[in-house]
């Protein structure tokens, strides 16, 4: 029987997997990917807690909408990513940290 | 002027201002010229437009009754002080004879100084004596009195140190000052005192025939003027205050050694203020204030004035140096005239003050002459010897006559021969102080035959000095046979104010009758009113023996320096010697004052530097220290701390600072950090 914490723990591995890739990697389509992965862990948590709202099923709607908010999100941030990339020539964070223009 | 006077008095007043002013005005004129040849003239036109005048004042006011014109000058509290001018026959004689003095000096002094650098200098001095001099005689209250007295010793001081680039003119000129300054405080003491017992500056309220001075008493020990009676000790003090200002301008015994150092200054200086009329100064402030003197102090000034005549007479005899012997001259004529004060012949006093007054000066300017002369020899030769000194002189009447024979009337007038007027002033004195003993204890005898000798010393230096200078060889001549002598009279300026002075010495200026000195104008107008005339053996025994001893003696003098006779008294003996070294007053006073006080000098001295300057030097190293440590604990201590905290913020904002690395990554796990963190804290607590 998969119980409710199971969902959880899941939800925390995939939390923590997708920190330490965003914290630890140079490239930042792969930190938006960890980014991904922490916000799919969340969207998880929501939809197995939403298992208990058997009426209104807000869990499952609630992570309808932050799916659909991650992928506009995403699209803005690879936006951002391509723009870096024209003006520096690089997409390692590291590298990109003057605000100047 | 306060007080309506008739038209008559106040122009005489007026006369008798513009008398005392115009010499200022010239000082004022020749002191803002500076440089130039007209000095001279200034001052003696401005001279005899005051003999002018003095002279007007004194037809005017002779034997007149006195006129005291004041206005007021300051008030503190209720006592009102007035300035203003009394004129009695004592001032207007004095002020008519200090120009006709003055006068003959200021031409004389043309010549003398022409080919001096400070010319106008001297002329500016000299204007400036004279006017102290003229104020201090016409002035009524005592508190100008001593403002001009002061003046007048100043002016003194000027002039003796005129050529102050010579040390022995500055040593001399600081001596009479401080010896003046002696007479200076007496004089003072005796104002005070004397304002505080009759509240009164006013000379003719206090001085006057029936003035309060006359109106009180000495009795059982106290002084006793109207209603205020003091102890009688004060009077005693006003009358030593007085008598030491006399000593001091006077040149009396024990302040008389200034006087013949005082002729280091020019010698037509020396003829107006040393012999003639400063020094007069004194004998004239006891003519003031003759009545303030009980009969015991007459005593005293009777016995000093007699002690001084013999003294200096007796220093004159050995002395070389010709106006040195003429100094002591001076200051035995002066004796004899505080002697006259003292034995109350009042009126002979003055006469023989204005008596001695022309020949005096006379006698200096001639001695200038043969000094001028003596210094063209040495100078046109490239010698070195000492212009004044007697010794070197000689033989000078053939050269020059007008010299020679007003050196002998004013030496003749000076020995008191008779039909000259020195015969008539000093005669009176002698006669009178022979009278005036026999009121006495036998024991003032001593009084009249101690100026009988004196006298006859006199006869004897001045001999000496006539003799010496005049008669005989030139000495110089004798041990330099190539010497070149260009000597003769001086010129008209010389000539002129000593043929003048020296027909002022014979007795038909003061006398029609040679042989009586009551009958000459100046003696009668100072007598009392009550004076009875006294005829006694005296009056024809001395002036007899003593003419005919003082002949002697000149005889003997001539038989001496002349004829050369030996002398009969030997010139190495102790007598010789103290007499040469004028009685060892300098050494003595050198000794006893002079040098203690150099002592307890250098000793305060050296006090001020080890122990004044040590203290402040202590209390120095003390705050330089205190302000050291203060400085290492404002440096250490307080900036310390605020750099201290400077450093710490500095810490902090670098240790903020290090956040702010602009990589997206350090900010998350920052993130992180701090919300794991603050959840750990949570689950602890």
């Amino acid at each position: 029987m998969i119980s409710l914490t199971h969902y959880l723990l899941v939800g925390a591995c995939l939390f923590c997997i997708g920190l330490y890739v965003a914290l630890t990697k140079r490239n930042a389509i792969q930190i938006l990917i960890g980014i991904e992965l922490m916000l799919n862990a969340g969207i998880l948590n929501l939809v197995a807690f939403g298992k208990f709202d058997k009426a209104a099923n807000g869990g499952q709607l609630f992570a309808l909408f932050a799916i659909v908010l991650a992928a506009a999100t995403t699209a803005v941030a690879l936006a951002i990513i391509l723009n870096v990339y024209r003006r520096y020539k690089t997409i390692d964070p590291n590298k990109v940290d003057k605000l100047k223009g | 002027m306060a007080q309506t006077l008739p038209y008559q008095q106040l122009t005489t007043c007026y006369y008798a201002l513009t008398a005392v002013v115009l010499p200022v005005l010239a000082f004022a004129v020749n002191f803002f010229l500076k440089k130039g040849k007209a000095a001279g003239w200034i001052s003696t036109i401005a001279i005899g437009a005051t003999t002018v005048f003095a002279a007007i004042v004194f037809k005017q006011q002779w034997n007149a009754p006195l006129i005291h014109a004041t206005i007021p000058w300051f008030t503190i509290g209720g006592t009102a002080v007035n300035a203003g001018i009394l004129l009695n026959n004592l001032s207007v004689l004095l002020l008519l004879l200090v120009n006709v003095i003055a006068l003959p000096v200021h031409i004389y002094s043309m010549a003398y100084m022409s080919h001096d650098e400070g010319f106008s200098r001297y002329f500016t001095y000299l204007s400036f004596f004279c006017f102290s001099m003229l104020a201090l005689v016409v002035v009524d209250n005592l508190v100008l009195f001593y403002a001009f007295w002061e003046l007048v010793g100043f002016s003194s001081y000027l002039l003796i140190g005129f050529w102050f680039t010579r040390d022995k003119a500055v040593q001399a000129n600081k001596k009479a000052f401080i010896m003046n300054r002696i007479g200076d405080v007496g004089l003072l003491i005796a104002i005070m005192v004397l304002f505080s017992q009759y509240h009164t500056f006013d000379l003719n309220a206090l001085f006057s025939a029936d003035g309060l001075v006359a109106n009180s008493t000495l009795t059982n020990g106290l002084w006793i003027n109207g209603t205020s009676t003091i102890p009688a000790v004060w009077q005693y003090l006003a009358c030593a205050g007085l008598f030491l200002a006399v000593a001091a301008k006077s040149a009396q015994f024990p302040l008389h050694t200034w006087l013949p150092d005082a002729m280091e200054g020019p010698t037509s200086v020396s003829a107006l203020i040393h012999a003639a009329t400063m020094v007069a100064a004194g004998i004239f402030l006891l003519g003031r204030v003759y009545p303030l003197f009980s009969v015991h102090e007459l005593d005293a000034l009777a016995i000093i004035g007699c002690f001084t005549a013999f003294m200096a007479a007796s220093i004159a005899i050995t002395q070389n140096d010709l106006k040195r012997i003429l100094a002591f001259s001076t200051i035995s004529q002066l004796g004899f005239m505080v002697m006259a004060m003292g034995i109350g012949a009042y009126a002979s006093s003055l006469f023989h003050l204005v008596t001695h007054a022309f020949f005096k000066c006379l006698l200096f300017l001639v001695a200038g002459a043969v000094i001028h002369e003596m210094q063209h020899i040495r100078d046109e030769n490239k010698l070195d010897f000492d212009p004044q000194n007697i010794l070197y002189m000689g033989g000078l009447r053939r050269k020059m006559p007008i010299t020679f024979i007003t050196a002998v009337i004013a030496g003749l007038a000076l020995v008191g021969l008779p039909f000259t007027s020195g015969y008539l002033s000093k005669d009176g004195i002698l006669i009178q102080a022979f009278e005036w003993s026999d009121t006495k204890a036998g024991v003032f005898k001593i009084i009249p035959i101690l100026t009988l000798i004196t006298s006859w010393l006199t006869a004897f230096y001045v001999a000496r000095l006539v003799f010496k200078v005049f008669f005989g060889k030139f000495r110089l001549s004798e041990v330099n046979p190539g010497l070149k002598l260009h000597v003769h009279d001086g010129p008209w300026k010389f000539n002129v104010p000593m043929i003048f002075l020296a027909i002022c010495c014979l007795f038909p200026v003061f006398s029609l009758n040679p042989f009586l000195y009551e009958h000459a104008w100046i003696y009668k107008s100072f007598l009392p009113s009550n004076f009875l005339e006294r005829m006694n053996p005296y009056h024809t025994i001395i002036p007899i023996a003593l003419n005919i001893l003082s002949l002697l003696v000149i005889y003997w003098a001539y038989a001496v320096y002349v004829l050369d006779k030996k002398l009969p008294l030997k010139q190495n003996n102790w007598l010789f010697a103290f007499s040469y070294y004028q009685w060892y007053f300098n050494e003595a006073y050198q000794k006893v004052f002079v040098q203690p006080v150099l002592a307890i000098s250098t000793g305060l001295f050296a006090f001020d530097r080890k122990g004044i300057d040590g203290l402040i030097h202590f209390f120095n190293r003390i705050i330089l220290w205190v302000a050291k440590l203060s400085a290492a604990i404002d440096r250490y201590v307080v900036d310390g701390f605020l750099h201290f905290v400077v450093a710490l913020v500095r810490q902090i904002g670098n240790f903020a600072r290090s956040f702010q690395t602009g990589r997206v990554q350090y900010y998350l796990l920052t993130t992180v950090v701090a919300i794991v963190a603050w959840v750990i804290l949570k689950i602890l607590i």
